[in-house]
């Protein structure tokens, strides 16, 4: 499908509802139309009538003003209708583009919410979080000008034309004369505009690419001494664009000067044809000037259609490339939850990975059949090297992900028959990157409950050995969260994820290396909280150190998706294998 | 301004080309009403030939106005291009030449904005100057006298409208600038939301949170919504009113023409003109109002530009030798504070190291261990005492020569986009595949390096994306050794090899870098455990210094990082 007409669906889908809207701005402006191209006529007639009046009183006759004034008159009350039909016009059109985009960006956000987790996965948050500012952005500039200036120059270039013509087919026709021209030379300038801005802009890609890459390098750079070699780099790119940008620039610039030079010409076609007519026509001098007055007037605004529909043309083309982008969001599958599911029960007996067989690209199997037991509230450790699928077995958990083949089973039932939002307010996970939320410390801790009285949270901080800490700061629990300027370290933010899950009291939990990314020490004071939240729950913890796992009840080690050992730390020892070797290259030893 | 003018004097004769079109094409556009009025009195006075003279004429004027603007556009461009490009180069040359601490200060991404969206905004409004910014007060001016000389006794009409437009204007300006200054903040705040959730999907999935980030983003984008509403209201109101007050102008000039038209006749053939003037004038006014905003952000853009070109670097070098100077470490009592901070990052730390012997830095998250290797490569000058390489204080050593002794591994050195064999001439220009392959040996990368199809001369994408965390780290060790530094400083930058590799590297380094000073950094006491001499940091100082064995009998703080690595089994090695 292309562009446009996805863009046209888009749209459709999203203004539609305004329909009532836009056939009051349509008959508006279609009003205002009138007005416009009418006016003038009266300032011919205006002037036809001074002419005559001129011409009675020179002759020594008694003339009158009085048409004159009448006419005048209905000239002002002309471009006062025009005023105020415009006026609501806009008024009803800002109203649309400002609640229609404001539509748009909650539809945009509540998709994200239902969407499946691959997409985030397999998309970069730049790209997506761009699809919020710079392609919505986009679609709202062009609706807010293009809007009303589209609606606005169709309505004048026909009536424009119904009016030349009631006036004077000849004279219409002399207007009208040079538009072929027009109309190529703006095809021509357009596409030579399109190839050079993209070039431009491919190249510019490149600089920017080049000067990102070697500025956020600079500590290499200083260190090797390279700044010199750099700057040479950089000046190949530069004078690229400095080449590309020169055509893009001036191909893009030349459209705009051209078009008013074809208004000027136009002009200038119609007063030299214009006056040979009222010289050599039929016509009294007084209807000939009137008829050359008008005409002026409407070659002068002839071109102003096409011109700002051209002008307008780069806007139009971002905002159908914002909308095809944005629908490609809105077109993603949604997470598949039972109607009617199950409520997820207290875990009686255990949970059961049975032969599970996982692939997040059709064809790229990641796990090949794996199988661990675990019972009612045992500690199952998951280890192996980068890429061995132990994250995997937790989106499969949280049903972040389905199994291909397979089931994962909580006391024999399948995870797939209970309520997506049930299951997943059971299973606890505290991830990698603590991600924390803009807010006080307290709206943190009680996320997953916000209704949570402060005598909860004040208990999971303590569980979490965060309490003292958050006492210690001046605004304690109060304390605003921020995403951009943390005061926290990444240690203290771990803790307080830590207490956000205790304090949904999850049947199941989930750590997934948990404190991969801290020192050793800070790892220690993580594990003492960790230990409290495990107590007593039924736990898989995925683990890159070892050193938090040695007391799992049971280890298993995976390798490129397979179980290749299972056991416990002793026994896995014993048997003096991949497992044997990990922990040897990790620990010191006397 | 001031910043430009050096640009624009050197781009002297484009300036001078888009000047002169820019008058060109703005006596066209005035002309003409002035000829179409000549040839109504013609029309009126039945002369034919003064009719088909001045036609021709008004045919001229038109092609010499759309002359005006092609030359006008190419010109401007040219003047932009080249003032953008020059003073982009100008900025990139001056980043360059500054010291690490002064990028650190702007920020590296700050400064590739100003590179990048800074220039480009002065490069659109160099361009916009010349095409509009020359041509508004110009057509504005001519219009005005125009008018003025076509019917002199109508001023004080011009006056009122122009009092008008401007007053509406302003109002709404007023009006719109607070409303403006709302939307920044209102976008902010949905940004915020959005960028959280998509960070934290899983969080909020997990925590089942969904309906509540919903009601949350909604709050945040309404208050969005509304206030583009008010926004388009004012600009609603905006351009009916100019337009309405322009044409009650020319309603009320006809009419008083109407009025005295016996005594002035030949007004009547100026009515035209004078509108087209009118006109004029009012298009002048508003283009003015919109490139005045326009031009503000572009001001905005040219200062901070301004302000990086104005930073002096804050490290100079001596000149002299760029010969290596023997690899001893010496620092003594070196307090280090990072601009901005009021707590030191290093407190008095002092030690010696002999060339040849390696040295191993251990301590949390925060204890300085990067900041003391840096001040070896002199990324940052230290506060008070004195780091001395090969006896000689860094602050007294030519560049060449301190970067000919030091080379720097960090945790993320990551190659830059090119090719291998690109990268590590960089360092070596001339290194020949024997000697790369040496390098590559020593930090474990020949191995896969050989199984590339195109071996040394692989391709290397941006950020390295191409080789995985531990490819990428072996690199920039055989980077680091390829010139047979004096001094090598390994900064965490083995963290994603296995035990087996990191052990590899540890002994080719010993085997084939016997005279090279090592200093490494490291989180695993494994990594280091066999070094001459093991420092301790704590919060800045040096808790203790000696060999592990020493450590672990004196040191509390070394005691208790090892206890969080040790195994539980002893002698299962």
């Amino acid at each position: 499908m292309s562009d446009l007409k996805i863009a046209g669906k888009y749209y459709w889908h999203y203004l539609k509802r305004y329909w009532r809207g836009f056939l009051v701005s349509i008959v508006l402006i279609a009003f205002s139309t009138w007005c416009i191209v009418v006016a003038p006529t009266y300032l011919g007639r205006a002037v036809e009538q001074l002419t005559t009046y001129l011409g009675q009183v020179t002759h020594g006759s008694q003339g009158s003003l009085a048409p004159f004034n009448h006419t005048l008159i209905i000239y002002i009350l002309l471009y006062l209708g025009d005023a105020s039909t415009i006026f609501v016009a806009s008024l009803i059109l800002a109203r649309v583009t400002a609640f229609s985009t404001g539509t748009m960006r909650v539809g945009l956000f509540r998709k994200l919410q239902r969407m499946k987790v691959q997409y985030f996965d397999t998309h970069r948050d730049g790209d997506i979080l761009a699809r919020f500012t710079s392609d919505l952005d986009n679609i709202f500039n062009a609706m807010n000008q293009a809007l009303l200036e589209i609606l606005l120059a169709i309505a004048q270039f026909v009536g424009l034309l119904i009016v030349m013509f009631n006036q004077s087919a000849t004279m219409a026709w002399v207007t009208m004369a040079s538009t072929p021209l027009a109309l190529i030379v703006a095809a021509v300038v357009m596409r030579k505009a399109g190839v050079a801005v993209n070039r431009q802009q491919d190249d510019i890609g490149k600089l920017n690419g080049y000067i990102n890459e070697q500025i956020t390098g600079q500590k290499v750079l200083i260190t090797n001494g390279l700044q010199a070699d750099s700057l040479k780099g950089f000046s190949g790119y530069n004078a690229k664009v400095r080449q590309s940008a020169l055509t893009g620039q001036i191909w893009s610039g030349i459209l705009n000067p051209l078009m008013q030079g074809m208004s000027l010409l136009n002009t200038a076609i119609v007063i030299f044809f214009g006056s040979w007519f009222a010289l050599n026509g039929s016509l009294s001098t007084g209807a000939a000037l009137s008829l050359v007055v008008v005409f002026v007037n409407y070659a002068q605004q002839y071109y102003q259609p096409i011109m700002s529909l051209t002008s307008l043309y780069s806007m139009i083309q971002l905002a159908i490339t914002g909308a095809r982008r944005v629908d490609e969001v809105r077109r993603q599958d949604d997470e598949v939850n039972r109607a009617q599911g199950q409520e997820m029960p207290d875990i009686q007996r255990g949970l059961k990975i049975d032969d599970v067989h996982f692939s997040y690209l059709p064809g790229k199997e990641i796990l090949h059949g794996i199988t661990i037991d675990v019972h009612r509230g045992e500690m199952v450790a998951l280890v192996g090297p980068t890429g061995s699928g132990k994250t995997t077995v937790m989106n499969l958990m949280n049903r972040f992900y389905d199994v291909d083949t397979g089931a994962i089973t909580v006391d024999g039932t399948d995870i797939r028959q209970f309520d997506l939002q049930s299951l997943r307010a059971h299973v606890g996970i505290v991830l990698q990157e603590p991600q924390l939320f803009t807010g006080t410390i307290a709206d943190n801790i009680r996320y997953g409950e916000p209704d949570a009285g402060m005598d909860r949270v004040i208990d999971a901080a303590k569980q979490a050995n965060i309490h003292d800490f958050i006492e210690s700061l001046p605004d304690g629990y109060d304390t605003r969260v921020s995403d951009e300027q943390s005061i926290f370290s990444a240690g203290q933010k771990q803790l307080m994820s830590i207490a956000r899950t205790i304090l949904t009291n999850p049947r199941l939990l989930i750590l997934d290396e948990a404190t991969s990314n801290v020192d050793t020490v800070t790892e220690a004071r993580i594990q003492a909280a960790m230990d409290n939240v495990i107590q007593g729950r039924t736990s898989f913890v995925i683990a890159h150190r070892l050193k938090t796992i040695l007391n799992a009840d049971k280890i298993v080690v995976l390798r490129d998706g397979r179980i290749i050992e299972q056991g416990s730390h002793a026994a896995l020892l014993q048997e003096n294998g991949f497992y044997a070797e990990l922990y040897r290259n990790q620990m010191v030893f006397e | 301004m001031k910043v430009l003018m050096p640009y624009f004097h050197r781009y002297r004769r484009d300036v001078w080309w888009a000047m002169l079109s820019v008058i060109v094409l703005v006596f066209a556009t005035l002309w003409q009403p002035r000829l179409l009025q000549t040839v109504m009195e013609a029309i009126i006075k039945n002369d034919q030939q003064t009719v088909f003279q001045q036609g021709l004429f008004l045919l001229g004027l038109a092609v010499l106005g759309i002359i005006g603007g092609v030359v006008n556009t190419i010109y401007s461009a040219r003047v932009a291009l080249g003032v953008a490009t020059d003073l982009r180069a100008d900025l990139y040359a001056h980043v360059q030449s500054l010291a690490y601490a002064d990028v650190e200060k702007f920020s590296a991404s700050n400064l590739v904005v100003r590179m990048t969206n800074d220039i480009n905004q002065v490069q659109q409004i160099v361009m916009a100057g010349f095409q509009q910014i020359t041509r508004i007060p110009l057509l504005f001016i001519g219009a005005l006298i125009l008018a003025l000389v076509t019917m002199p006794q109508q001023w004080w009409g011009i006056l009122l409208m122009m009092i008008v437009i401007v007053l509406v204007a302003g109002l709404a300006v007023q009006r719109m600038t607070k409303y403006f200054a709302q939307t920044q903040q209102d976008i902010e705040n949905v940004n915020t939301v959005a960028r959280e959730n998509l960070m934290g999907i899983r969080v909020v999935k997990s925590f089942v949170q969904e309906t509540s980030e919903i009601h949350k983003f909604s709050q945040a984008s309404d208050e969005l919504t509304n206030v583009t509403a008010k926004i388009g209201y004012w600009f609603a109101i905006l351009m009916p009113a100019f337009f309405l007050t322009a044409n009650l102008a020319v309603g009320t000039a006809v009419y008083i023409v109407g009025q005295n038209i016996t005594t002035h006749p030949t007004y009547l053939a100026a009515i035209t003109s004078f509108i087209s003037y009118l006109m004029q004038i009012l298009f002048a006014v508003i283009n003015g109002g919109f490139l005045m905003t326009f031009a503000s952000r572009a001001f905005i853009s040219l200062g901070r530009i301004g302000e990086v070109l104005e930073t002096a670097p804050s490290m100079t070098y001596v000149a002299g030798d760029d010969q290596p100077v023997a690899g001893d470490v010496q620092f003594e009592h070196v307090t280090f504070t990072y601009p901005g901070d009021d707590q030191p990052t290093l407190k008095d730390v002092s030690f010696t190291l002999k060339a040849g012997t390696m040295l191993g830095i251990v301590g949390a998250t925060g204890s300085g261990k990067t900041t003391l290797a840096q001040l070896i490569a002199r990324l940052y000058d230290p506060g008070s005492g004195v780091v001395k390489v090969g006896g000689v204080d860094v602050r007294q050593l030519p560049e060449k020569a301190l970067r000919a002794t030091v080379a720097y591994v960090l945790q993320r050195s990551t190659l830059f986009s090119g090719t291998i064999a690109g990268n590590l001439r960089q360092v070596q220009p001339d290194a020949q595949t024997s000697h790369m392959q040496w390098a590559a040996n020593i930090a474990q990368a020949s191995e896969f390096i050989e199984r590339l199809p195109q071996t040394y001369d692989a391709p290397v994408e941006e950020r390295s994306q191409n080789f995985s965390g531990g490819q990428q780290q072996r690199l920039a060790i055989t980077r680091g050794v390829i010139a047979n530094p004096k001094i090598l400083i390994l900064d965490d930058a083995t963290s994603a090899l296995d035990a087996r590799s990191e052990k590899l590297v540890q002994e080719a380094l010993n085997r084939d870098l016997k005279t090279t000073t090592t200093v490494v950094i490291a989180e695993k006491i494994s990594s280091i455990i066999n070094a001459d001499q093991i420092l301790v940091l704590e919060d800045g100082q040096v808790s203790g210094i000696g060999t592990h064995q020493a450590l672990l009998k004196t040191n509390a703080i070394y005691q208790t990082i090892y206890q969080t690595q040790k195994a539980r089994e002893e002698g299962l090695s």
